[in-house]
């Protein structure tokens, strides 16, 4: 495989929209290729993740549509879906097709609207995650499924509630410093923990909100990178992992199998591990779904992670910081871009452009995105020179 | 092959019924293929008691709609004595004696026509 770099990020606000996800798109993808000082004419693919188009929007056929919506009617396009994953799914994807050589540019991004729908249907699309005829018509949520795992995880390591609630406290602290995050307003252990329940014991600031937005990373082969008007941040690793779809099938309920797997072959691939990151954005769609990624990336032993949170260790200035961005949880969620806004923070803070919430010399960043109900993860890792 | 369609009308008359590998002897629920143990095709049919003991429970407050009438309403993970696990509705129990480690046994609920797995006191 060749070197990659990403070269160009670009990030829609996040929040409530009046605008279709293509548009909000074309927007973050239009910012990324002014920020790669690239012409749109430069793109050789799309790769793109959306995710509930086909509900909220009636949309189907998103990747055309972005591209056409964006102004690049020709280039060749793929829409991914792997949930919440989608768009860190293709990353990896295209990451693989400028390594083999097969293009010099690409582009990766998502998008999501759904606050165009009542949060009643959007529980029910997100839902779709989770299997049609075994676990749906259990009236399962996506917030019932982060419930039995906090609850397995309770029970095994002994983890509060107080301890799930200072990662909210902390996400949104880092949120107040993104002016691109849904909520900039700091919140205390005891309003989480007043908040109201959703899916016992995970209560609505345990939860990320509904989102609108869209992300987009211009990625390129070295020999385009190293021309290019930024520094180029470097994709040391991107590596997938997958796990059974139902819960029944899920042996030890305070795990994340696919978060250790997947982190496992990336650290691989880049010859690193746990203890040469500087800065992490994972995917804390519930408080403790952060708690149990520290520990599945091996940033901190199995059952520490609630004690991580609570001791400020994943803060700005902690041991290893997690999401300055402000996370899913403050930042917001939108889900087909969550994967590659996530990237483009990485990339931000590697550049040592962060601004307030710049983690000090950081020079190796790493991303996690979960989709759904835990059966995939992708984690990829990045470096400057 | 047990189907999707066949798991649920056993399950509709109280029946649970997993499959058991006949080369390594491995039991899934629902069947599947391939033996995630062994790679082998050979499954038989390997009825299960219905008992098993909650290992993870929430009670969903927020519900998808179509679910908003029935909340609040209780799901468990439960792990059946003979070694696998399934999801289900817990029902006839009252939330604040749901515990990890509460026997239960399987029942079958019925849900606009459609049997879904449930669970009640042992």
């Amino acid at each position: 495989m060749r070197r990659v770099a990403v070269i160009g990020v670009g990030v829609t606000k996040f929040g409530r929209h009046d605008r279709t996800s293509a548009e909000l798109f074309a927007e973050a993808a239009a910012d990324a290729l002014a920020d790669a000082g690239l012409p749109a004419t430069a793109v050789q693919a799309l790769y793109y993740g959306n995710v509930v188009g086909s509900e909220t929007e009636k949309q189907l056929h998103t990747s055309p549509q972005a591209a056409s919506v964006l102004g690049l009617p020709a280039v060749p396009t793929t829409r991914f879906e792997t949930a919440c994953a989608s768009s860190h799914a293709a990353f990896r994807h295209a990451v693989m097709e400028v390594g083999s050589g097969v293009s010099d540019v690409v582009l990766v991004g998502g998008a999501e609207r759904v606050l165009n729908v009542t949060t009643e249907e959007s529980t029910e699309y997100f839902a779709y995650a989770s299997d049609a005829r075994w676990e749906q018509t259990l009236g399962l949520t996506f917030p019932g499924v982060f419930a039995l795992v906090a609850r397995a995880h309770m029970t095994k390591h002994g983890t509060t509630e107080a301890q799930m609630a200072a990662v909210a406290v902390k996400n949104h602290k880092h949120g107040t410093l993104n002016p691109k995050a849904q909520f900039q307003k700091e919140i205390t252990i005891e309003q989480v923990l007043k908040s109201a329940m959703v899916a016992d014991p995970l209560k609505l600031y345990d939860c990320c909100p509904f989102t609108d937005g869209g992300a987009a990373v211009v990625i390129a082969s070295e020999e385009v990178a190293k021309a290019a008007a930024r520094r180029p941040i470097w994709v040391l690793a991107s590596a997938a992992a997958s796990d059974w779809m139902l819960i029944g099938d899920k042996r030890d309920l305070s795990r994340v199998p696919a978060t250790e797997r997947a982190a496992a072959a990336a650290y691989r691939q880049a010859g690193l591990g746990p203890q040469d990151i500087n800065v992490v954005e994972l995917h804390d769609c519930f408080t403790i779904a952060e708690i149990v990624a520290t520990e599945g990336l091996g940033l901190f032993e199995a059952g520490t992670g609630g004690v991580a949170a609570e001791k400020g260790w994943t803060s700005l200035g902690g041991k290893i910081p997690v999401n300055p961005s402000g996370g899913l949880k403050a930042k917001g969620h939108p889900i087909g871009a969550t994967g590659a806004a996530q990237i483009a923070e990485v990339v931000t803070q590697l550049r040592h452009d962060a601004g307030p919430r710049q983690v000090d010399g950081a020079r190796v960043g790493l991303t996690h995105t979960l989709g759904g109900n835990t059966a995939t993860v992708l984690v990829s890792l990045f470096g400057r020179d | 092959m047990l189907t999707q369609k066949e798991f649920f009308e056993k399950a509709g008359a109280g029946e649970l019924q997993a499959v058991r590998c006949s080369r390594c002897g491995a039991l899934a629920i629902p069947p599947r293929a391939f033996c995630p143990e062994c790679s082998e095709r050979a499954w038989q049919p390997a009825p299960l008691s219905g008992d098993g003991t909650i290992t993870s429970y929430t009670v969903i407050r927020v519900a998808p709609r179509g679910f908003a009438g029935e909340v609040p309403y209780a799901i468990a993970a439960v792990h059946m004595k003979e070694g696998v696990s399934l999801l289900g509705r817990v029902v006839d129990i009252p939330f604040d004696k749901l515990k990890v480690g509460l026997a239960v046994r399987f029942r079958p609920l019925t849900r606009n026509g459609q049997t879904a797995v449930g669970f009640g006191p042992r």
